[in-house]
Protein backbone atom coordinates (compact mmCIF):
# COMPACT_ATOMS: atom_id res chain seq x y z
CA UNK A 1 0.00 0.00 0.00
CA UNK A 2 2.93 2.49 1.22
CA UNK A 3 5.01 1.62 -1.87
CA UNK A 4 1.97 2.44 -4.42
CA UNK A 5 1.43 5.17 -2.51
CA UNK A 6 4.79 6.85 -2.52
CA UNK A 7 5.29 6.06 -6.59
CA UNK A 8 1.68 8.02 -7.15
CA UNK A 9 2.67 10.71 -4.36
CA UNK A 10 3.30 13.50 -7.11
CA UNK A 11 -0.10 12.77 -8.40
CA UNK A 12 -2.05 12.75 -5.25
CA UNK A 13 0.35 15.77 -4.15
CA UNK A 14 -1.15 17.66 -6.87
CA UNK A 15 -4.68 16.45 -7.24
CA UNK A 16 -5.03 16.49 -3.22
CA UNK A 17 -4.45 20.50 -3.88
CA UNK A 18 -7.78 20.62 -6.04
CA UNK A 19 -9.09 17.80 -3.62
CA UNK A 20 -9.23 19.90 -0.89
CA UNK A 21 -12.32 21.53 -1.73
CA UNK A 22 -13.81 18.34 -0.97
CA UNK A 23 -11.78 18.47 2.41
CA UNK A 24 -10.56 14.74 2.32
CA UNK A 25 -9.50 14.19 6.22
CA UNK A 26 -5.56 13.50 4.48
CA UNK A 27 -4.56 13.65 1.75
CA UNK A 28 -3.29 10.09 2.22
CA UNK A 29 -6.63 8.49 2.65
CA UNK A 30 -9.32 6.20 1.37
CA UNK A 31 -11.48 9.59 -0.07
CA UNK A 32 -8.60 10.90 -2.42
CA UNK A 33 -8.24 6.97 -3.92
CA UNK A 34 -11.99 7.51 -4.60
CA UNK A 35 -11.38 11.04 -6.36
CA UNK A 36 -8.36 9.30 -8.28
CA UNK A 37 -11.01 6.44 -9.45
CA UNK A 38 -13.72 8.68 -10.40
CA UNK A 39 -11.20 11.19 -11.98
CA UNK A 40 -9.41 8.01 -13.83
CA UNK A 41 -13.03 6.97 -15.27
CA UNK A 42 -14.01 10.75 -16.05
CA UNK A 43 -10.51 10.47 -18.27
CA UNK A 44 -11.33 7.18 -19.49
CA UNK A 45 -14.63 7.87 -21.18
CA UNK A 46 -13.70 10.87 -22.67
CA UNK A 47 -10.69 8.99 -23.98
CA UNK A 48 -10.08 6.01 -26.90
CA UNK A 49 -8.74 3.21 -27.66
CA UNK A 50 -5.85 1.04 -25.52
CA UNK A 51 -5.58 4.28 -23.63
CA UNK A 52 -8.94 4.35 -22.23
CA UNK A 53 -8.56 1.03 -21.04
CA UNK A 54 -5.35 1.44 -19.25
CA UNK A 55 -6.83 4.80 -17.51
CA UNK A 56 -9.94 2.74 -16.35
CA UNK A 57 -8.17 -0.26 -15.14
CA UNK A 58 -6.38 2.26 -13.01
CA UNK A 59 -9.77 3.67 -11.76
CA UNK A 60 -10.67 0.10 -10.91
CA UNK A 61 -7.55 -0.53 -8.73
CA UNK A 62 -7.98 3.04 -7.16
CA UNK A 63 -11.70 2.00 -6.47
CA UNK A 64 -10.60 -1.32 -4.94
CA UNK A 65 -7.84 -0.33 -2.95
CA UNK A 66 -10.17 2.94 -1.60
CA UNK A 67 -12.67 0.63 -0.87
CA UNK A 68 -10.03 -2.05 0.99
CA UNK A 69 -9.14 0.85 3.03
CA UNK A 70 -12.08 2.14 3.75
CA UNK A 71 -13.29 -1.27 5.35
CA UNK A 72 -10.18 -2.44 7.15
CA UNK A 73 -10.82 1.24 8.91
CA UNK A 74 -14.14 0.47 9.75
CA UNK A 75 -14.53 -3.39 10.00
CA UNK A 76 -18.09 -4.61 10.37
CA UNK A 77 -18.22 -8.59 10.84
CA UNK A 78 -21.07 -11.06 9.83
CA UNK A 79 -20.30 -14.32 10.37
CA UNK A 80 -16.37 -13.80 10.88
CA UNK A 81 -15.64 -12.55 7.74
CA UNK A 82 -15.37 -9.02 7.60
CA UNK A 83 -18.48 -7.20 5.27
CA UNK A 84 -15.92 -5.27 3.57
CA UNK A 85 -14.04 -8.26 1.83
CA UNK A 86 -17.48 -8.93 0.33
CA UNK A 87 -17.92 -5.96 -0.99
CA UNK A 88 -13.73 -5.72 -2.11
CA UNK A 89 -14.30 -8.87 -3.07
CA UNK A 90 -17.33 -8.16 -5.33
CA UNK A 91 -15.68 -5.13 -6.75
CA UNK A 92 -12.41 -7.37 -7.56
CA UNK A 93 -14.45 -10.11 -9.25
CA UNK A 94 -16.19 -7.86 -11.46
CA UNK A 95 -13.14 -5.94 -12.26
CA UNK A 96 -11.02 -9.41 -12.72
CA UNK A 97 -14.10 -11.49 -14.58
CA UNK A 98 -16.24 -9.31 -15.70
CA UNK A 99 -14.24 -7.77 -18.50
CA UNK A 100 -12.14 -4.87 -16.41
CA UNK A 101 -15.12 -2.43 -17.47
CA UNK A 102 -18.09 -1.09 -16.08
CA UNK A 103 -20.27 -0.90 -18.49
CA UNK A 104 -19.91 -4.68 -19.25
CA UNK A 105 -21.35 -5.11 -15.73
CA UNK A 106 -21.82 -8.33 -13.87
CA UNK A 107 -21.39 -11.15 -15.94
CA UNK A 108 -22.11 -14.76 -14.95
CA UNK A 109 -18.41 -15.19 -14.16
CA UNK A 110 -18.24 -12.54 -11.72
CA UNK A 111 -21.04 -13.59 -9.54
CA UNK A 112 -19.57 -17.12 -8.98
CA UNK A 113 -15.89 -16.21 -8.24
CA UNK A 114 -17.31 -13.75 -5.86
CA UNK A 115 -17.63 -15.79 -2.71
CA UNK A 116 -14.10 -17.82 -3.38
CA UNK A 117 -12.28 -13.98 -4.02
CA UNK A 118 -13.79 -12.92 -1.06
CA UNK A 119 -12.51 -15.90 0.95
CA UNK A 120 -9.09 -15.11 -0.38
CA UNK A 121 -9.39 -11.24 0.08
CA UNK A 122 -10.19 -12.10 3.92
CA UNK A 123 -6.75 -14.27 4.20
CA UNK A 124 -4.86 -11.38 2.98
CA UNK A 125 -4.19 -9.49 6.08
CA UNK A 126 -2.59 -12.73 7.73
CA UNK A 127 0.16 -12.55 5.51
CA UNK A 128 0.83 -9.35 6.50
CA UNK A 129 2.43 -8.02 9.45
CA UNK A 130 3.17 -4.14 9.68
CA UNK A 131 3.61 -3.84 5.80
CA UNK A 132 6.19 -6.80 5.67
CA UNK A 133 4.60 -10.63 4.49
CA UNK A 134 5.35 -13.15 7.24
CA UNK A 135 3.54 -16.87 7.49
CA UNK A 136 0.90 -17.04 9.58
CA UNK A 137 0.84 -20.03 12.63
CA UNK A 138 -0.57 -23.37 11.36
CA UNK A 139 -3.64 -22.69 12.86
CA UNK A 140 -4.01 -19.53 11.15
CA UNK A 141 -3.32 -21.41 7.75
CA UNK A 142 -5.29 -24.05 8.94
CA UNK A 143 -8.20 -21.85 8.97
CA UNK A 144 -7.76 -19.86 5.69
CA UNK A 145 -7.69 -22.89 3.98
CA UNK A 146 -11.25 -23.98 5.02
CA UNK A 147 -12.82 -20.63 4.82
CA UNK A 148 -11.59 -20.49 1.07
CA UNK A 149 -12.74 -24.16 0.77
CA UNK A 150 -16.39 -23.47 1.49
CA UNK A 151 -16.06 -20.52 0.17
CA UNK A 152 -14.82 -22.16 -3.21
CA UNK A 153 -18.00 -25.15 -2.37
CA UNK A 154 -20.37 -22.06 -2.63
CA UNK A 155 -18.62 -21.20 -5.78
CA UNK A 156 -19.17 -24.81 -7.32
CA UNK A 157 -22.96 -24.02 -6.11
CA UNK A 158 -23.94 -21.03 -7.72
CA UNK A 159 -22.21 -22.36 -11.12
CA UNK A 160 -24.00 -25.38 -10.67
CA UNK A 161 -27.24 -22.87 -10.70
CA UNK A 162 -26.31 -21.35 -14.23
CA UNK A 163 -25.42 -24.84 -15.42
CA UNK A 164 -29.11 -25.99 -14.73
CA UNK A 165 -30.53 -22.34 -15.72
CA UNK A 166 -28.73 -23.54 -19.62
CA UNK A 167 -30.60 -26.55 -19.43
CA UNK A 168 -33.25 -24.81 -19.27
CA UNK A 169 -32.86 -23.06 -22.25
CA UNK A 170 -31.27 -25.64 -23.97
CA UNK A 171 -34.34 -28.02 -23.17
CA UNK A 172 -36.94 -25.33 -22.75
CA UNK A 173 -40.16 -28.11 -23.15
CA UNK A 174 -38.31 -29.01 -19.57
CA UNK A 175 -39.87 -25.73 -18.25
CA UNK A 176 -43.30 -26.97 -19.12
CA UNK A 177 -42.90 -30.30 -16.58
CA UNK A 178 -44.24 -30.59 -13.40
CA UNK A 179 -41.22 -30.85 -10.82
CA UNK A 180 -42.31 -33.02 -8.66
CA UNK A 181 -41.27 -32.37 -4.63
CA UNK A 182 -38.55 -35.39 -4.95
CA UNK A 183 -36.31 -33.69 -7.68
CA UNK A 184 -33.27 -31.89 -6.37
CA UNK A 185 -34.57 -28.49 -7.51
CA UNK A 186 -37.54 -26.59 -6.45
CA UNK A 187 -39.09 -23.92 -8.36
CA UNK A 188 -40.12 -20.17 -7.42
CA UNK A 189 -43.64 -19.28 -9.37
CA UNK A 190 -46.00 -20.59 -12.38
CA UNK A 191 -44.79 -23.29 -14.90
CA UNK A 192 -45.63 -22.89 -18.59
CA UNK A 193 -48.25 -25.38 -19.22
CA UNK A 194 -47.47 -26.67 -22.91
CA UNK A 195 -44.02 -27.05 -24.74
CA UNK A 196 -43.97 -24.13 -26.89
CA UNK A 197 -41.22 -26.24 -29.18
CA UNK A 198 -43.66 -28.97 -29.73
CA UNK A 199 -46.77 -26.51 -30.55
CA UNK A 200 -44.58 -24.62 -33.20
CA UNK A 201 -43.36 -27.93 -34.34
CA UNK A 202 -46.63 -29.16 -34.97
CA UNK A 203 -47.58 -25.57 -36.75
CA UNK A 204 -44.88 -25.40 -39.15
CA UNK A 205 -45.52 -29.25 -40.06
CA UNK A 206 -49.46 -28.03 -40.99
CA UNK A 207 -47.87 -25.60 -43.04
CA UNK A 208 -45.09 -27.78 -44.85
CA UNK A 209 -48.01 -30.46 -45.38
CA UNK A 210 -50.45 -27.97 -46.68
CA UNK A 211 -47.90 -27.00 -49.12
CA UNK A 212 -47.19 -30.24 -50.34
CA UNK A 213 -50.65 -31.31 -50.95
CA UNK A 214 -52.99 -28.70 -51.16
CA UNK A 215 -54.36 -27.91 -54.91
CA UNK A 216 -52.49 -31.13 -55.44
CA UNK A 217 -54.62 -33.94 -57.55
CA UNK A 218 -56.06 -36.27 -56.05
CA UNK A 219 -54.45 -39.49 -57.25
CA UNK A 220 -50.92 -37.77 -55.86
CA UNK A 221 -51.98 -36.95 -52.67
CA UNK A 222 -53.47 -40.82 -52.11
CA UNK A 223 -49.79 -41.97 -52.97
CA UNK A 224 -48.57 -39.52 -50.71
CA UNK A 225 -50.33 -40.48 -47.65
CA UNK A 226 -49.57 -43.92 -48.41
CA UNK A 227 -45.96 -43.06 -48.32
CA UNK A 228 -47.24 -40.99 -45.17
CA UNK A 229 -44.68 -42.18 -42.59
CA UNK A 230 -41.48 -41.07 -44.55
CA UNK A 231 -43.14 -38.26 -46.36
CA UNK A 232 -44.30 -36.70 -42.95
CA UNK A 233 -40.92 -37.99 -41.26
CA UNK A 234 -38.45 -36.18 -43.88
CA UNK A 235 -40.61 -32.48 -43.65
CA UNK A 236 -40.59 -33.10 -39.82
CA UNK A 237 -37.04 -33.14 -39.96
CA UNK A 238 -36.60 -30.46 -42.07
CA UNK A 239 -39.54 -28.32 -40.26
CA UNK A 240 -37.26 -29.37 -36.32
CA UNK A 241 -33.68 -28.31 -38.16
CA UNK A 242 -35.59 -25.03 -39.30
CA UNK A 243 -36.95 -24.09 -36.16
CA UNK A 244 -35.16 -25.76 -33.49
CA UNK A 245 -31.49 -25.32 -34.47
CA UNK A 246 -30.22 -23.69 -31.87
CA UNK A 247 -32.18 -25.72 -28.83
CA UNK A 248 -30.12 -29.10 -27.57
CA UNK A 249 -33.50 -30.68 -27.32
CA UNK A 250 -34.37 -30.93 -31.30
CA UNK A 251 -32.86 -34.55 -31.19
CA UNK A 252 -35.76 -35.10 -28.30
CA UNK A 253 -38.96 -34.38 -30.35
CA UNK A 254 -40.12 -37.35 -32.66
CA UNK A 255 -42.75 -36.83 -34.88
CA UNK A 256 -45.32 -39.16 -36.22
CA UNK A 257 -48.02 -39.40 -38.47
CA UNK A 258 -51.20 -41.56 -38.96
CA UNK A 259 -53.71 -41.80 -41.50
CA UNK A 260 -57.01 -42.73 -41.16
CA UNK A 261 -60.25 -42.93 -43.37
CA UNK A 262 -62.72 -40.24 -43.21
CA UNK A 263 -66.77 -41.00 -42.54
CA UNK A 264 -68.06 -41.67 -44.90
CA UNK A 265 -66.04 -44.10 -45.95
CA UNK A 266 -63.64 -42.73 -49.36
CA UNK A 267 -64.85 -39.27 -48.73
CA UNK A 268 -61.08 -37.89 -47.88
CA UNK A 269 -58.59 -39.02 -45.15
CA UNK A 270 -57.66 -37.73 -41.37
CA UNK A 271 -53.85 -37.23 -41.35
CA UNK A 272 -53.30 -37.25 -37.79
CA UNK A 273 -50.07 -35.43 -36.62
CA UNK A 274 -48.05 -36.64 -33.33
CA UNK A 275 -44.90 -34.84 -31.31
CA UNK A 276 -43.66 -37.35 -29.20
CA UNK A 277 -41.43 -35.66 -26.22
CA UNK A 278 -38.26 -38.56 -25.75
CA UNK A 279 -36.69 -36.37 -23.58
CA UNK A 280 -36.70 -36.24 -20.12
CA UNK A 281 -40.21 -35.98 -17.94
CA UNK A 282 -41.62 -36.36 -14.54
CA UNK A 283 -44.22 -39.01 -15.61
CA UNK A 284 -41.80 -41.81 -17.26
CA UNK A 285 -44.38 -42.98 -19.90
CA UNK A 286 -43.92 -39.56 -21.47
CA UNK A 287 -46.58 -37.46 -23.63
CA UNK A 288 -46.98 -36.38 -27.04
CA UNK A 289 -48.69 -33.14 -28.66
CA UNK A 290 -51.82 -33.87 -31.16
CA UNK A 291 -53.16 -32.00 -34.40
CA UNK A 292 -55.10 -33.45 -37.08
CA UNK A 293 -55.95 -32.82 -40.91
CA UNK A 294 -58.44 -33.33 -42.93
CA UNK A 295 -58.00 -33.48 -46.52
CA UNK A 296 -60.66 -33.51 -49.00
CA UNK A 297 -61.08 -33.11 -52.52
CA UNK A 298 -62.49 -29.75 -53.12
CA UNK A 299 -65.39 -30.30 -54.83
CA UNK A 300 -66.78 -32.52 -52.17
CA UNK A 301 -68.16 -35.97 -52.31
CA UNK A 302 -66.64 -38.92 -53.45
CA UNK A 303 -63.02 -38.06 -54.69
CA UNK A 304 -62.25 -38.22 -59.06
CA UNK A 305 -58.63 -38.85 -60.29
CA UNK A 306 -58.33 -35.44 -61.04
CA UNK A 307 -60.09 -33.63 -58.52
CA UNK A 308 -58.21 -31.26 -56.08
CA UNK A 309 -57.27 -31.91 -52.76
CA UNK A 310 -58.13 -29.53 -49.79
CA UNK A 311 -56.00 -29.74 -46.81
CA UNK A 312 -57.75 -28.28 -43.02
CA UNK A 313 -56.44 -28.67 -40.05
CA UNK A 314 -57.26 -28.24 -36.06
CA UNK A 315 -55.41 -26.38 -33.54
CA UNK A 316 -52.92 -28.40 -31.96
CA UNK A 317 -54.02 -30.25 -28.48
CA UNK A 318 -53.96 -27.87 -25.67
CA UNK A 319 -52.67 -29.92 -23.13
CA UNK A 320 -49.61 -32.70 -23.36
CA UNK A 321 -51.58 -36.09 -23.54
CA UNK A 322 -49.59 -38.80 -21.37
CA UNK A 323 -48.57 -42.32 -22.91
CA UNK A 324 -47.82 -42.83 -26.52
CA UNK A 325 -49.79 -41.96 -29.39
CA UNK A 326 -51.85 -44.67 -31.39
CA UNK A 327 -49.63 -46.69 -34.00
CA UNK A 328 -50.81 -46.77 -37.61
CA UNK A 329 -52.52 -49.90 -38.28
CA UNK B 1 -39.49 -15.75 -17.32
CA UNK B 2 -41.95 -15.65 -14.96
CA UNK B 3 -40.69 -18.55 -12.94
CA UNK B 4 -37.21 -19.50 -11.73
CA UNK B 5 -35.44 -22.90 -10.93
CA UNK B 6 -33.20 -23.42 -7.73
CA UNK B 7 -31.32 -26.58 -7.03
CA UNK B 8 -31.87 -26.03 -3.33
CA UNK B 9 -32.12 -30.16 -3.12
CA UNK B 10 -28.53 -30.30 -4.63
CA UNK B 11 -26.86 -27.88 -2.30
CA UNK B 12 -28.81 -29.53 0.87
CA UNK B 13 -27.68 -33.22 -0.37
CA UNK B 14 -24.32 -31.75 -1.26
CA UNK B 15 -23.70 -30.16 2.35
CA UNK B 16 -25.21 -33.42 3.97
CA UNK B 17 -22.76 -35.50 2.04
CA UNK B 18 -20.14 -33.20 2.82
CA UNK B 19 -20.98 -33.37 6.88
CA UNK B 20 -21.54 -37.04 7.01
CA UNK B 21 -18.34 -37.64 5.13
CA UNK B 22 -16.10 -35.51 7.38
CA UNK B 23 -17.76 -36.79 10.90
CA UNK B 24 -17.17 -40.38 9.82
CA UNK B 25 -13.42 -39.66 8.31
CA UNK B 26 -12.19 -37.34 10.82
CA UNK B 27 -13.41 -40.50 13.14
CA UNK B 28 -11.31 -42.64 10.89
CA UNK B 29 -8.67 -40.53 11.33
CA UNK B 30 -8.94 -39.93 14.78
CA UNK B 31 -8.80 -43.85 15.58
CA UNK B 32 -7.18 -45.61 13.18
CA UNK B 33 -3.76 -45.18 10.97
CA UNK B 34 -2.09 -42.12 12.28
CA UNK B 35 -4.23 -41.66 15.37
CA UNK B 36 -4.49 -37.55 14.74
CA UNK B 37 -5.66 -35.70 17.89
CA UNK B 38 -9.17 -34.98 17.75
CA UNK B 39 -8.98 -31.42 16.40
CA UNK B 40 -6.24 -32.44 14.08
CA UNK B 41 -8.35 -35.11 12.27
CA UNK B 42 -11.51 -33.25 12.28
CA UNK B 43 -9.14 -30.13 10.67
CA UNK B 44 -7.63 -32.85 8.14
CA UNK B 45 -10.81 -34.42 6.97
CA UNK B 46 -13.00 -30.99 6.21
CA UNK B 47 -9.96 -29.42 4.34
CA UNK B 48 -9.28 -33.21 2.79
CA UNK B 49 -13.46 -33.17 1.43
CA UNK B 50 -14.20 -29.55 0.49
CA UNK B 51 -10.65 -29.92 -1.95
CA UNK B 52 -12.43 -33.60 -3.31
CA UNK B 53 -15.69 -31.87 -3.22
CA UNK B 54 -14.59 -28.56 -5.31
CA UNK B 55 -12.33 -30.48 -7.57
CA UNK B 56 -14.89 -32.99 -8.11
CA UNK B 57 -17.30 -29.88 -9.25
CA UNK B 58 -14.94 -28.65 -11.45
CA UNK B 59 -14.38 -32.08 -13.33
CA UNK B 60 -18.29 -31.85 -13.77
CA UNK B 61 -18.29 -28.92 -14.76
CA UNK B 62 -15.20 -29.21 -17.40
CA UNK B 63 -17.33 -32.77 -18.52
CA UNK B 64 -20.70 -31.69 -18.81
CA UNK B 65 -20.41 -29.28 -22.13
CA UNK B 66 -19.23 -32.68 -23.90
CA UNK B 67 -21.52 -35.21 -22.81
CA UNK B 68 -23.86 -36.24 -25.67
CA UNK B 69 -27.40 -35.61 -25.34
CA UNK B 70 -28.78 -38.77 -24.16
CA UNK B 71 -25.91 -38.47 -21.00
CA UNK B 72 -26.89 -35.16 -20.57
CA UNK B 73 -30.68 -36.32 -20.41
CA UNK B 74 -30.17 -38.69 -18.12
CA UNK B 75 -28.64 -36.27 -15.77
CA UNK B 76 -31.19 -33.47 -16.47
CA UNK B 77 -33.92 -35.97 -15.93
CA UNK B 78 -32.24 -37.08 -12.35
CA UNK B 79 -31.91 -33.49 -11.27
CA UNK B 80 -35.07 -32.44 -12.42
CA UNK B 81 -37.05 -35.56 -11.78
CA UNK B 82 -35.23 -37.73 -9.72
CA UNK B 83 -35.47 -40.75 -11.89
CA UNK B 84 -33.40 -42.27 -14.49
CA UNK B 85 -34.96 -41.47 -18.27
CA UNK B 86 -34.75 -45.53 -19.78
CA UNK B 87 -33.45 -47.93 -17.11
CA UNK B 88 -31.76 -49.63 -20.22
CA UNK B 89 -28.95 -52.12 -18.76
CA UNK B 90 -26.28 -50.74 -20.51
CA UNK B 91 -26.62 -47.45 -18.99
CA UNK B 92 -26.67 -49.08 -15.37
CA UNK B 93 -23.97 -50.66 -16.08
CA UNK B 94 -22.29 -47.56 -16.76
CA UNK B 95 -23.79 -45.81 -14.18
CA UNK B 96 -21.69 -48.39 -12.20
CA UNK B 97 -18.84 -47.62 -13.94
CA UNK B 98 -18.86 -44.08 -13.52
CA UNK B 99 -19.25 -44.97 -9.69
CA UNK B 100 -16.68 -47.20 -9.10
CA UNK B 101 -14.67 -44.08 -11.17
CA UNK B 102 -15.38 -41.28 -9.06
CA UNK B 103 -14.90 -43.71 -5.55
CA UNK B 104 -10.61 -43.78 -7.05
CA UNK B 105 -10.93 -40.93 -8.13
CA UNK B 106 -11.58 -39.65 -4.99
CA UNK B 107 -9.28 -41.29 -2.94
CA UNK B 108 -6.74 -39.84 -5.08
CA UNK B 109 -8.11 -36.89 -4.74
CA UNK B 110 -8.15 -36.84 -0.91
CA UNK B 111 -4.80 -38.47 -0.83
CA UNK B 112 -3.11 -35.76 -2.72
CA UNK B 113 -5.68 -32.97 -1.11
CA UNK B 114 -3.99 -34.28 2.89
CA UNK B 115 -0.70 -34.71 1.32
CA UNK B 116 -0.80 -30.81 -0.25
CA UNK B 117 -2.05 -29.87 3.28
CA UNK B 118 1.13 -31.38 4.83
CA UNK B 119 3.10 -28.88 3.00
CA UNK B 120 0.81 -26.43 3.64
CA UNK B 121 0.65 -26.67 6.77
CA UNK B 122 3.96 -27.59 7.40
CA UNK B 123 4.29 -29.85 9.91
CA UNK B 124 3.97 -33.44 9.29
CA UNK B 125 0.86 -35.76 9.98
CA UNK B 126 2.89 -38.04 12.39
CA UNK B 127 7.24 -38.52 12.31
CA UNK B 128 7.82 -41.70 10.96
CA UNK B 129 8.01 -44.15 14.18
CA UNK B 130 11.97 -44.67 14.76
CA UNK B 131 12.21 -48.34 15.03
CA UNK B 132 13.57 -49.04 18.40
CA UNK B 133 13.66 -52.88 18.97
CA UNK B 134 13.50 -52.43 22.78
CA UNK B 135 10.57 -50.85 23.54
CA UNK B 136 8.32 -52.75 20.67
CA UNK B 137 5.80 -54.45 22.46
CA UNK B 138 2.41 -55.76 21.04
CA UNK B 139 0.38 -52.43 21.05
CA UNK B 140 2.91 -50.64 19.90
CA UNK B 141 4.07 -53.12 16.90
CA UNK B 142 -0.06 -53.28 16.27
CA UNK B 143 0.00 -49.62 15.63
CA UNK B 144 3.08 -49.75 13.44
CA UNK B 145 1.21 -51.80 11.02
CA UNK B 146 -1.91 -50.20 11.48
CA UNK B 147 -0.38 -46.82 10.46
CA UNK B 148 1.77 -48.27 7.72
CA UNK B 149 1.02 -45.81 5.37
CA UNK B 150 -1.15 -43.15 5.08
CA UNK B 151 -3.26 -44.22 1.94
CA UNK B 152 -4.44 -46.96 3.75
CA UNK B 153 -5.81 -44.33 6.44
CA UNK B 154 -7.54 -42.76 3.44
CA UNK B 155 -8.62 -45.73 1.50
CA UNK B 156 -10.52 -46.64 4.63
CA UNK B 157 -12.07 -43.64 5.44
CA UNK B 158 -13.03 -42.67 1.92
CA UNK B 159 -14.87 -46.10 2.08
CA UNK B 160 -16.66 -45.53 4.98
CA UNK B 161 -17.68 -42.39 4.09
CA UNK B 162 -18.87 -43.43 0.55
CA UNK B 163 -20.77 -46.32 2.49
CA UNK B 164 -22.48 -44.02 4.35
CA UNK B 165 -23.69 -41.92 1.37
CA UNK B 166 -24.78 -44.92 -0.61
CA UNK B 167 -26.97 -45.95 2.54
CA UNK B 168 -28.48 -42.37 2.31
CA UNK B 169 -29.15 -42.58 -1.57
CA UNK B 170 -30.38 -46.36 -1.23
CA UNK B 171 -33.11 -44.97 1.96
CA UNK B 172 -34.05 -41.88 -0.09
CA UNK B 173 -34.63 -43.86 -2.98
CA UNK B 174 -36.89 -46.30 -1.77
CA UNK B 175 -38.96 -43.47 0.48
CA UNK B 176 -39.14 -42.22 -3.05
CA UNK B 177 -40.59 -45.05 -4.78
CA UNK B 178 -42.99 -45.27 -1.22
CA UNK B 179 -44.24 -41.98 -2.53
CA UNK B 180 -44.34 -42.31 -5.84
CA UNK B 181 -46.20 -45.58 -5.78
Amino acid sequence: MEYILKLLKPVTDFLGRILRVFNPPRIFSWQTLIYLSIFSWIMASISVGIISNLIGLCGWIFLILATAWYTTDNPLRVFGIPLGALITGALVSVFLFGGGRPETGLTVHSFVFWPTVTALITGIPEFIESGKGKLPSPDVRQRIIILIGVAAVISCWLQFYFVMQNWLQEFPTLQSDTFNRQGLVVRVGEPTTTPTNGIRILNQLDAAVKEELEDRPWSEVERWLIEGKQRVGSLSQEVIQDNLAKYDEKVLWRVQPRVTNLKPVKSGYNLELYAVWNGPSSDPRRYYLSKSCRITPISGGIPQKNSLARVSCSQVSRKPIRGLPPQQL
Amino acid sequence: MSYNTFPLGTILFNALFLLVAIAIESYVFHTRGRRLDKKASVAYATCVNLFANVLGWIIFFAIEPTLPVNVKTQLISFVFFNQLDSPDANFQSFIIMVGFLIFFATFLLKFGGLRLLEIALKYPLAEPEKINTLTINRRSYKTKLQSRNMATGVLLANSFSYSAILLILVLRSLEVRQIAG
